[in-house]
């Protein structure tokens, strides 16, 4: 992988230089002493640039080139632009990380795309000197501009990410639509604040006063972002420090859960959620007295009830925490029948069929019950799991969610139980210390 | 009856129409430009924003600055005072006719509190511009004395609200964390001076180059307001878990956080530092929810286990590994018999530790205020640090922490 990226990196190298040299051989280099303070602040933009998620770092630096480029005009834009784009490579991760390929890459994709925002916006500069009449059709050649630079963003880092992971999907970076709609608003409010620079050069420090809010804006969505993960790690701590045998389990649940859910095209926000729900799913043992946890065989009629009640106290304990609320939802139907029987939790009344992520989680979480080792028996087979589900397809799960997870675990060739045991009643008895291993 | 209650609004509104009547009066400026001003002021009255503090700031604060700004420079004063005036005063009598309960809480000192900090600003950008155009010249005369006019009004605004917030920590801590709330201000401001800069070079486009930067401001304040309810909401529930497992007494994590701010505020800690105390009491007993095991039931265990298995649950979370490493330290003594003090433990956590025992002793062993005093008292320089034990004194005998 490490020899693709530096290819990689060559090849993006030289499309920037080519770019640049032909920004160079077109255009005039803007004044550099006006030119000089946008370089320093978009420098600064990228170099604190946020985290959005893994590996995909935001800053509103898309909104400074463009500034940029409309501010110095005609016969400067894409230099100016591009110049400074190529002056500002490097976020601090990148330096802490020692990400020197990928520094590259990012280096020649923003001055390609900074000079072809340039070369979009010239035909909407007015020839000579501009008047507030001129305003409209910069403010449109800004839109056109920003939409173009996002897209040749876009598409040359996915390109990028489908190269060196050679994956046809672009899982990790599938936020990047929702936050590429706000950066091609910002690039335009940047072509604006450019055109006001250019008519009001007074301006200029609260211009920059303004960047500095747009980098809030981005600094913010991911503080948010962080609480919200925070949380969900917090509890889910908290949960095993409770109870060993749930360490594990929540995670395969996940796991499970998250391929019956990109099976069945779930993406983005929905698949999150779901597999959030859960590592949430058993957060109510929390407050489970632990002779009923521990209990060996079957539990009482009692005390099934109890521990219904114990699990949904803590339910409404998390679905205070109003983000959690829709992830509390799913994790409480995910004990309800498909057809509507047995109990459910907050908002499922008994009767009413669980929603479709709680149908997920409730596969999911019977199959990682079958095949993993519980107090009272043994791992059962793989095949065997199958077959259970298959049968109480209809009744107590959804068919289609069971084929999904079926044809998925086949399918990623992974095996899951003790092979070859193929009975609960034998299970059970291997447990006692009574049957064959 | 809610709405029009309170005498003092009354007369305040009574000074507005004064104010007003006068202002306008002296104006030289077109009754039109002022009436549009007014309508401005007005409408943005009745957007605000939640700031870091609890405050909230209204998008009054950049239309406010731009009236002066844009109608003010010398000539035109009581233009700019006047159309001030009516602006908050039409602004609040929108929001006594139809504003929520929720809005009119706070409504009446808002108003009263933002538009004394407009006139102010507009008094010392008018002062300020005459001075200022003297000694640099009348080029950058008008932004260095919106500047400083700003920062007089960011300054009145932190200390008035800080005055008049009713809570149960010190002004002092209120003030510091009003301070906090500088980016709103100066976003505020900015989108303000920006608007008043460019509408006589852009007309109509000057609204939208102001107003679209700032959504993305309002939009990110949100976020950081949802962020810390997120927080907040988190810890309380994490908090509670014990509670309703039954194994910790219910309520102690509650009270116990009450008294600990009340006591870091009144010790003077900062506005970090007091939200760091509050997270750690609230969750200095989340490692209880361990003592389900059955093999901890048949061993036994210390306060020490406690605060370990506490923090280690604690640490998982990666914005509270401070909290993790306060919560580890709730039971380590001020001073063990025949040694030195400990100087690294951190006074968050001897907070905690004596709002704890005092917790214990009133509610749990049903203590007198006193009686709970005197155990504190006789635990002063071995398990108390003495500066707290002092500090939950004050505190408990002013009155019960409030909220």
């Amino acid at each position: 992988m490490q020899a693709v990226k530096v290819k990689l990196a060559i090849a993006y190298a030289g499309l920037g230089a080519v770019a640049l040299g032909i920004a160079v051989a077109t255009q005039e280099f803007p004044p550099l002493r006006d030119w000089a303070p946008f370089a320093v602040v978009a420098f600064l933009t990228v170099y604190h640039a946020v985290e959005v998620n893994d590996h995909l770092t935001a800053s509103p630096a898309a909104m400074i080139f463009l500034a940029t480029a409309v501010a110095f005009g005609a016969g400067h834009a894409a230099l100016g632009a591009a110049a400074i784009s190529a002056v500002s490579p490097v976020t601090k991760s990148d330096i802490a990380e020692r990400r020197v390929a990928l520094s590259v890459i990012n280096w020649g994709q923003t001055v390609v795309a900074a000079v072809l925002a340039g070369f979009v916006l010239e035909p909407f500069f007015p020839s000579g000197a501009w008047s507030q009449r001129d305003f409209p059709l910069v403010a449109a050649g800004a839109m056109l501009a920003s939409m173009v630079y996002h897209l040749v963003n876009w598409g040359l880092v996915s390109l990028a990410v489908r190269i060196v992971y050679r994956k046809r999907e672009v899982r990790p970076w599938s936020r990047m639509g929702s936050i590429l709609r706000s950066t091609v608003v910002m690039g335009f409010v940047g072509g604006l604040l450019g055109a006001t620079y250019h008519l009001v050069p007074v301006a200029l420090p609260l211009i920059f006063a303004l960047f500095g809010v747009g980098y809030l804006a981005f600094s913010s969505l991911s503080e948010l972002r962080e609480a919200q993960e925070a949380t969900l790690r917090g509890f889910i701590k908290a949960l095993e420090a409770k109870d060993l045998y749930t360490r594990g389990h929540t995670e395969r649940v996940a796991y499970f859960s998250q391929l019956i859910a990109e099976r069945m095209n779930y993406r983005g926000t929905r698949l999150e959620r779901v597999r959030w729900a859960a590592l949430i799913h058993d957060v109510g043992k929390l407050a489970v007295p632990r002779d009923l946890i521990r209990k060996r065989g079957r539990l009482e009629d009692g005390e099934y009830e109890q521990l219904q009640v114990h699990a949904h106290v803590v339910e409404d304990l998390l679905a205070e925490v109003e983000f959690l609320r829709p992830m509390v939802e799913i994790a409480s139907g995910h004990h309800s029948r498909f057809d509507g029987g047995g109990y459910g939790g907050t908002g499922h009344a008994h009767g009413n069929p669980p929603s479709q992520e709680a149908r997920i989680l409730a596969v999911a979480d019977a199959f990682d019950a079958m095949t993993s080792t519980r107090s009272y028996r043994v791992a059962l087979s793989q095949e065997f799991a199958f077959q259970e589900l298959r049968s109480n397809a209809g009744t107590q799960f959804d068919p289609e969610v069971v084929e999904a997870l079926v044809q998925s675990v086949v399918e990623s060739g992974e095996r899951y139980g003790s092979p070859n045991l193929g009975s609960e009643q034998a299970a059970r008895l291997i447990a006692e210390g009574k049957g064959r291993p | 009856m809610t709405r029009f209650r309170h005498l003092e609004s009354v007369l305040w509104a009574l000074t507005m129409l004064g104010i007003a009547f006068i202002g306008v009066g002296q104006s030289d400026s077109s009754l039109a430009a002022l009436s549009i001003a007014g309508v401005l002021i007005a409408g943005a009255a009745l957007i605000t924003v939640p700031a870091s503090s609890g405050n909230r700031f209204s998008l009054a604060l950049a239309a406010a600055t731009a009236v002066p700004l844009l109608i003010g420079p010398i000539f035109d004063f009581g233009g700019a005072v006047g159309a001030v005036a009516v602006g908050f005063l039409s602004g609040w009598v929108v929001l006594q006719l139809f504003g929520s309960d929720e809005q009119l809480a706070t409504a009446d000192s808002d108003f009263l509190r933002q538009s004394f900090g407009a006139f102010l600003f507009a008094a010392f950008y008018v002062a300020l511009e005459g001075a200022a155009g003297l000694w640099i010249g009348p080029a950058g005369a008008n932004l260095v004395a919106a500047v400083a006019a700003a920062l007089v009004w960011f300054g009145f605004e932190t200390g008035a609200w800080a005055l008049t917030t009713y809570d149960r920590v010190s002004r002092r801590y209120l003030l510091r964390l009003a301070v906090e709330d500088w980016p709103v201000a100066f976003s505020l401001f900015a989108v303000g001076a920006l608007f008043a800069y460019v509408l006589p070079e852009l007309g109509w486009w000057a609204p939208v180059v102001a107003l679209l930067p700032y959504s993305f401001a309002h939009i990110a304040f949100f976020r950081s307001h949802l962020a810390r309810v997120t927080y907040s909401q988190t810890i309380r529930s994490l908090a509670r878990i014990p509670e309703v497992a039954g194994l910790s007494p219910d309520g102690h994590s509650d009270r116990t956080a009450d008294l600990s701010v009340a006591v870091a505020t009144e010790l003077g800690l900062n506005p970090h530092e007091v939200r760091m105390v509050e997270y750690a009491a609230r969750l200095h007993d989340i490692g209880r929810i361990t003592l389900n095991e059955l093999n901890i039931i048949k061993v036994g265990f210390t306060d020490d286990d406690i605060a370990r298995w506490g923090s280690e649950i604690i640490s998982e979370a990666p914005f509270l590994t401070e909290v993790a490493a306060l919560v580890r330290q709730q039971h380590d003594p001020y001073r063990r018999p025949g040694e030195r003090k400990d100087p690294d433990l951190p006074i968050p956590s001897k907070i905690i530790k004596a709002a704890s025992a005092y917790d214990h002793a009133t509610s749990e062993l049903g203590f007198s205020t006193l009686e709970a005093l005197e155990v504190l008292h006789r635990g002063a320089a071995y398990d108390f640090d003495p500066d707290v034990v002092e500090g939950i004194r004050h505190v408990v005998m002013l009155g019960e922490p409030q909220r």
